[in-house]
């Protein structure tokens, strides 16, 4: 497979029509596995798209104490293998990128599989045939990367840890790679004494709580 | 820091599993002995059965204890040992692990949760396999053996010593003599429901695989056919190929028995550990819970969040950040919020670095 996902949050209008579109695939059908989260609702109303990365070394496979994460020979890191899941959810707190969902009823681990039925099928993944803004594009690199100001980065920094991936981000033209260090992201920790946060829209508590458990 | 696959695969030993396999086929057979009081009741014609038992047996112990390498299984397997043995709790964790074993193991409501056919598929082959087992391995190991008690009663003999006798005519004998049959019939319901869903399914046609997914089910197909045919064979056409049918038989059980340690079917005896999972979850609730560092959220219990940073080191990852926390310090959200805000930092650039499109070279 030589096409592969381009995430361009610049471009994220936060409509949640991938979310939506999410539920309709096959692999997991009617659980959404991608998140639209804000980044600073208070100061702006930009959103962040993340699916599954699919990492070239995949921490949760890594940490799977029941080896039930496997990467397939397209790079696609799949969702834990149904008998082989324990429901441990290391995978769901080691991932860097906040990705795999579970269900502990189900005894179950699910992540976005970039759509393994369509995409191996050439078709393109659900989240990227609605979003209407192409915030979340699939094609190759001949077909993507003319179209658009940025360049496409797949090296992701998180602290001393260097993670590539098979999914591109697109950034400036002068970034090599996204680094959580170093930028600022920390000064917005609240101390865990503090008052609790200010109360947020409805809205914006559903999708925000719903969210944080990483359960579906 | 890069992982080093090759090194990783190198740590494994192999030596303690060759022994631990070996001991565990020693047992066993040191079991066949005394359980058929020094093999007086062993049937030799189960000779191929009970070799491949023994050899299947060490084979899966060996596999485990592979598998108990891995630093996550480690971690939890010693971690929910420990927590299982506390004094204080030991009757509590007792009576938690039953109850799991009860609604998970034995009644599988998790997979009733995913699914109500996937479920009735599962029970069918499980309870179908476990029934089977149940009959056929003490027979095999010469646990129980039968024999004529007068001129139509037969008298079972547990361990050699005596136990049930029934009336060959009787409605027990039918269920005892003929139960292979109806297990036979239900691991084949369930398998056709299985490969129903792998025929039409598109999620699961999309990720199966011919080994993994097919052939067990096709291995437990060819054995309940088979064995089925010995039956008729025996019953409706006079024994016709009863010696070929039986042979043939024989070498389909063989092959699944030695199948056992790997692929799908290891799961046999991996997914019991769900139980010590589950356990560790249960008592993970009740300790000290980590905070996110950036939201406050309580996500995950300290000893886990400890147990996981230490496997992610192991396994050749390190995630420290500037601040000198780890990245498994931060909730889920707060990891891709944190990612959101390192990219709108990136963006934040003269707008020199969008000009022009990377086609043209800018």
């Amino acid at each position: 497979m030589n096409e592969t996902m381009f995430i361009d949050p610049q471009r994220c209008i936060g409509c949640r029509s991938c979310v939506a579109a999410c539920r309709e695939c096959s692999t997991h059908k009617g659980y959404s596995m991608i998140f639209v989260d804000y980044i600073d609702r208070s100061e702006t109303t930009a959103t962040m798209p993340t699916i599954c990365m699919h990492c070239e070394e995949p921490t949760c496979a890594m940490v799977c104490p029941a080896d039930a994460i496997k990467q397939n020979e397209d790079g696609v890191v799949m969702s834990a293998l149904k008998p082989r899941c324990l429901d441990c959810r290391n995978c769901v707190n080691a991932c860097p990128f906040g990705v795999p969902k579970y269900n502990s009823a189900m005894h179950l681990q699910m992540k976005c599989d970039m759509c393994y039925d369509r995409t191996s099928e050439g078709l393109k993944p659900m989240c990227a045939s609605v979003c209407p803004t192409g915030a979340l594009s699939f094609g190759t690199f001949e077909q993507i990367v003319p179209l658009r100001r940025t360049k496409p980065v797949n090296a992701h920094v998180f602290g001393n840890q260097s993670v590539k991936t098979k999914v591109y981000m697109m950034l400036p033209t002068d970034a090599d790679e996204v680094s959580i260090d170093g930028c600022g992201v920390f000064e917005g920790q609240i101390a865990l004494d503090g008052p609790p946060k200010s109360e947020e829209s409805w809205i914006d508590t559903q999708v925000e709580e719903s969210d944080k458990s990483n359960e579906f | 820091m890069a992982i080093d696959k090759t090194q990783l695969a190198n740590s494994i030993d192999y030596r303690n599993p060759t022994l631990i396999g070996l001991g565990a086929s020693a047992a066993l057979t040191a079991l066949v002995i005394i359980g058929s009081r020094n093999l007086e009741h062993f049937d030799s014609a189960l000779f191929g059965y009970l070799i491949a038992s023994i050899v299947a047996f060490g084979a899966i112990f060996f596999r485990y204890a592979v598998w108990l390498q891995r630093p996550a299984t480690r971690a939890y397997f010693s971690r929910g040992l420990k927590l299982f043995f506390q004094r204080k709790k030991f009757a509590r964790n007792t009576l938690d692990a039953t109850k799991t074993v009860g609604i998970n193991m034995l009644a599988q409501k998790f997979i009733f949760k995913r699914a109500r056919s996937r479920w009735l598929m599962h029970f069918l082959i499980m309870w179908g396999c476990i029934l089977s087992a149940a009959i056929t391995f003490p027979l095999v190991w010469g646990w129980i053996h039968f024999k004529l008690e007068g001129d139509t009663a037969y008298r079972a003999y547990l361990f050699g010593f005596p136990v049930q006798s029934m009336d060959v005519h009787s409605v027990m004998a039918f269920f005892t003599f003929k139960a292979l049959n109806f297990t036979a019939i239900m691991v084949l319901a369930g398998c056709a429901i299985a490969i129903h869903r792998r025929l039409k399914d598109r999620g699961a046609i999309a990720v199966q695989q011919f080994l993994l997914d097919f052939v067990p089910h096709l291995l437990l197909i060819a054995i309940c056919v088979s064995g089925l045919m010995l039956t008729a064979s025996s019953t409706y056409f006079g024994g016709y190929m009863y010696s070929f049918i039986a042979l043939t038989h024989q070498a389909i059980v063989i092959m699944t028995l030695f199948f056992l340690p790997f692929g799908k079917l290891f799961h046999i005896v991996q997914r019991p550990a769900s139980i010590g999972v589950e356990l560790y979850q249960q008592r993970a609730k009740e300790m000290e819970q980590a905070k996110c560092r950036r939201c406050g959220v309580e996500f995950a219990s300290v000893m886990w969040l400890g147990d996981l940073k230490s496997v992610v080191e192991k396994v050749g990852f390190d995630y420290t950040m500037e601040n000198g926390e780890t990245l498994q310090d931060y909730c889920p959200r707060c990891k891709r919020v944190m990612r959101g805000l390192a990219y709108s930092v990136l963006m934040d650039r003269p707008d020199k670095v969008f000009h022009g499109t990377r086609a043209d070279g800018e």
